[in-house]
C-alpha cells in the first residue's frame, strides 16, 4: 500500500510515508538518522523502539511526542527540537 | 455487567489477557495502548497488514486467538492513550495523542501491564545514531517488515540476539556478525530446565537453522568495546574471549543485554485505585508466562471488586513453569555488560542528558558517602527523560562496585514522580493544540 504522494514536512523538507508508518519509519527510510540536538554529546535518535528512551521525541505541530510511536499523516509539520531536557 | 470501570494500561498479551479475563467477570473495561496498535513487543502488528513477518507458529497462534477474544468481547480500547500516572488525588491521567489533551479517569482498579524495556549496558559510542538496542532493530522489521538498509551488528548478551538475527536473516539480510558475550555452554541444569518447555525448544530450532543454513556465526565470549562515526556508518571495534581486538564497518549496531521490567509508573500512588502488576511489568518471564499473568491479575481484581472469579489454577501452573524455564534460560547468558574498568571517562552513561562516567567517577572520588539522591539530583543521572530506564541500574551497580557497604536502590534513583513520561504542558491546557487529525 505505498503511495508516492504522501508525505509529511521534517525541517521543510518533504518525507513520503507508507500508509500506517511512524514518523521514525519514514525518517529512516529517508536516511535520517538524526533526529534533534540532544544533550552533551548524545544527539536525538531512534533507539528503543518502543517509547521507552525518549531518545526519538521530536516536535509533530508543536506538540512533543516519540516519533517512534507518532503515525506519520499528511501534512504534518515535524521538527527537531533544539534540546530534549525538560 | 457491572457499571464500575476497570482500566488496564499497556496493549500487549499481558494487558489483553487482563482485559478479556475481567469483561468476561462482568466488569467494564477500558484499554488503553499508548502505541497505534496492540500486540506489545512480541505481538506487535505490522504498519501494512499485507506485509507479515515470520514469527513462530505457536507465537502467532497465541495472539490469535487473543485478537479474536477481545474483537468478540465488549472490551473499549483506547490506542494512541499513553498513561502518564496517578496524580495526588487518585486520578488517573491518560494523555490522548491524537488530541495532547490529558484525560483523567476514576476507576474502581488499575491493571498495569507495561512490558518490559530492554537492557542495554554502556559503552563507547552507544549514544551514536545508528546504535539501536536490539528490539528497536525489531520493531522496525516488524512495522514495515522489511530489514532496515544497510550492515548490522547484534552484540551483547540474550536470546534475543539470536530470535533477530534470525528474523533479519529471513527478510534476506542476515547480520554483519552475532556477539554474545557469555562464555557458558549449555549446562544440564538449562537443558533440563528446557526440556520441560518444549514450545521454546521448538521456537529456538526455528530460529537457529535459517542462522546455521546461512553461514552466520555466533562469536561466544565477544563484546563491543567502543562505537565511533566513520564518515556515515560506525567502526565498531570488537574484542574476543582472548582480548584480540578487530575492527568492523557498519551502518547499525544492536545492542541489547536483556529485559527488565518497565516500573515507571508502577509505584502505588497513595490515593489511586487498586493497583495490580501483569506481564513483563511485573516480572521478566516472556510472552507465554504474561497471558497467564494477566489473566490472574484479572481474577485479583475481579475478587478485590466482589464479583465471581474463575479458578485459575492452570495459568498459575503455567507461571511457575515459565519462571523456571526462564531462571534455566538467564543462567546461558551474561547481562552484566562491559568492565567498567575498560570504560573510558568520556563514556555516556546517561544517554539522555549526556553525563559521562568521569562526571560519575568524579562524585565518588569527591563525596565521601555519594547518596542516590545526590547521584540522581547533583549528577543529573537517572534526571533525563527516559527516567533513568537506561542508566539506573547501570549506575546502582557501578556505585556498589565502587565502595563497600549499603548500595544505592535502583529505585531511589528511578524515583517515582507523575508524569511516567514527559508531557507537553500544553496538554495540561484545555485549549487542545493544533494536532494531528487521525
Ligand atoms: C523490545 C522487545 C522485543 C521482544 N522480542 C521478543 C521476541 O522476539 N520473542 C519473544 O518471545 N519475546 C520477546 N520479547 C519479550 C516479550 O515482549 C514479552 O515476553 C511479552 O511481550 C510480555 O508481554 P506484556 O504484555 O507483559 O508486555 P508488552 O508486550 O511489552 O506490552 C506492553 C504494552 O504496554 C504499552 N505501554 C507501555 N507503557 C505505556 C504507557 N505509559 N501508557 C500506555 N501504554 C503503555 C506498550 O506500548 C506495550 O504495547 C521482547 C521484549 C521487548 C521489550
Ligand atoms: S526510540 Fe525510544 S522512545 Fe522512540
Amino acid at each position: 500500500m505505498t503511495s508516492t504522494s504522501q508525505a509529511f514536512l521534517f525541517d521543510g523538507k518533504a518525507i513520503p510515508f507508507d500508509s500506517n508508518e511512524t514518523i521514525a519509519m519514514a525518517l529512516d527510510r529517508a536516511g535520517i538518522r538524526t533526529l534533534g540536538a540532544g544533550q552533551g554529546n548524545s544527539t536525538g535518535r531512534y533507539f528503543c523502539g518502543i517509547g521507552t528512551c525518549q531518545a526519538c521525541t521530536v516536535s509533530v505541530d508543536g506538540t512533543r511526542m516519540e516519533a517512534c510511536l507518532t503515525p506519520a499523516r499528511i501534512g504534518l509539520q515535524v521538527e527537531r527540537i533544539a534540546s530534549v531536557s525538560l | 455487567m457491572s457499571d464500575r470501570e476497570v482500566l488496564v494500561i499497556g496493549g500487549g498479551p499481558a494487558g489483553v489477557a487482563a482485559a478479556l479475563e475481567m469483561a468476561r467477570g462482568g466488569l467494564k473495561v477500558t484499554l488503553c495502548e499508548q502505541g497505534p496498535r496492540l500486540g506489545g513487543a512480541i505481538h506487535r502488528q505490522p504498519d501494512d497488514p499485507s506485509r507479515r513477518v515470520r514469527v513462530p507458529k505457536a507465537q502467532r497462534q497465541r495472539w490469535q486467538a487473543l485478537a479474536e477474544a477481545l474483537a468478540a468481547s465488549p472490551v473499549t480500547v483506547l490506542c494512541r492513550h499513553m498513561f502518564a500516572g496517578v496524580e495526588g488525588s487518585g486520578a488517573v491521567l491518560l494523555e490522548d495523542r491524537a488530541s495532547g489533551r490529558i484525560v483523567t479517569r476514576h476507576p474502581a482498579a488499575l491493571v498495569l501491564a507495561l512490558g518490559g524495556v530492554e537492557r542495554a549496558t554502556p559503552v563507547p559510542g552507544w549514544q551514536l545514531p545508528g546504535v539501536v538496542t536490539a528490539g528497536g532493530l525489531q520493531m522496525m522489521m516488524k512495522s514495515t517488515g522489511r530489514a532496515p538498509d544497510g550492515d548490522v551488528l547484534l552484540a551483547g548478551s540474550g536470546p534475543l540476539l539470536v530470535a533477530v538475527a534470525a528474523q533479519l536473516t529471513a527478510l534476506g539480510k542476515a547480520p554483519v556478525a552475532v556477539l554474545e558475550r557469555s562464555t557458558s555452554a549449555v549446562s544440564l541444569r538449562a537443558l533440563a530446565g528446557l526440556i520441560r518447555a518444549p514450545a521454546y525448544l521448538w521456537e529456538a530450532a526455528g530460529y537457529l537453522l535459517p542462522l546455521t543454513k546461512a553461514g552466520i556465526r555466533l562469536q561466544r565470549g565477544a563484546s563491543v568495546r567502543s562505537i565511533v562515526p566513520a564518515g556515515d556508518r560506525l567502526s565498531v571495534t570488537i574484542v574476543d574471549t582472548i582480548g584480540l581486538e578487530q575492527r568492523l564497518v557498519v551502518d547499525r549496531v544492536a545492542l541489547h543485554d536483556g529485559l527488565l521490567p518497565n516500573g515507571n509508573g508502577t509505584t502505588p500512588a497513595p490515593n489511586g485505585p487498586f493497583t495490580v502488576l501483569a506481564g513483563d511489568c511485573r516480572e521478566v518471564l516472556g510472552g507465554v508466562a504474561a497471558i497467564a499473568d494477566g489473566r490472574l491479575a484479572g481474577l485479583a481484581v475481579l475478587a478485590r471488586l466482589g464479583q465471581a472469579a474463575p479458578d485459575l489454577a492452570g495459568a498459575a501452573a503455567t507461571l511457575r513453569r515459565e519462571r523456571r524455564t526462564q531462571s534455566a534460560l538467564n543462567t546461558l547468558f551474561d547481562y552484566s555488560g562491559s568492565d567498567a574498568a575498560h570504560l573510558p571517562d568520556d563514556t555516556v552513561i546517561c544517554r539522555c542528558e549526556g553525563r559521562t562516567l568521569g562526571q560519575l567517577r568524579g562524585m565518588l572520588a569527591a563525596g565521601d558517602r555519594v547518596s542516590a539522591r545526590e547521584i540522581k539530583l547533583n549528577g543529573r543521572f537517572g534526571m533525563g527523560a527516559c527516567q533513568g530506564r537506561f542508566c539506573a541500574e547501570w549506575v546502582a551497580a557501578f556505585v556498589a562496585s565502587q565502595r563497600d557497604g549499603q548500595p544505592p536502590q535502583v529505585a531511589e534513583i528511578v524515583g517515582s514522580r507523575w508524569p511516567v513520561k514527559p508531557v507537553p504542558v500544553s496538554a495540561f491546557v484545555d485549549l487542545p493544540p493544533s494536532s494531528p487529525s487521525e
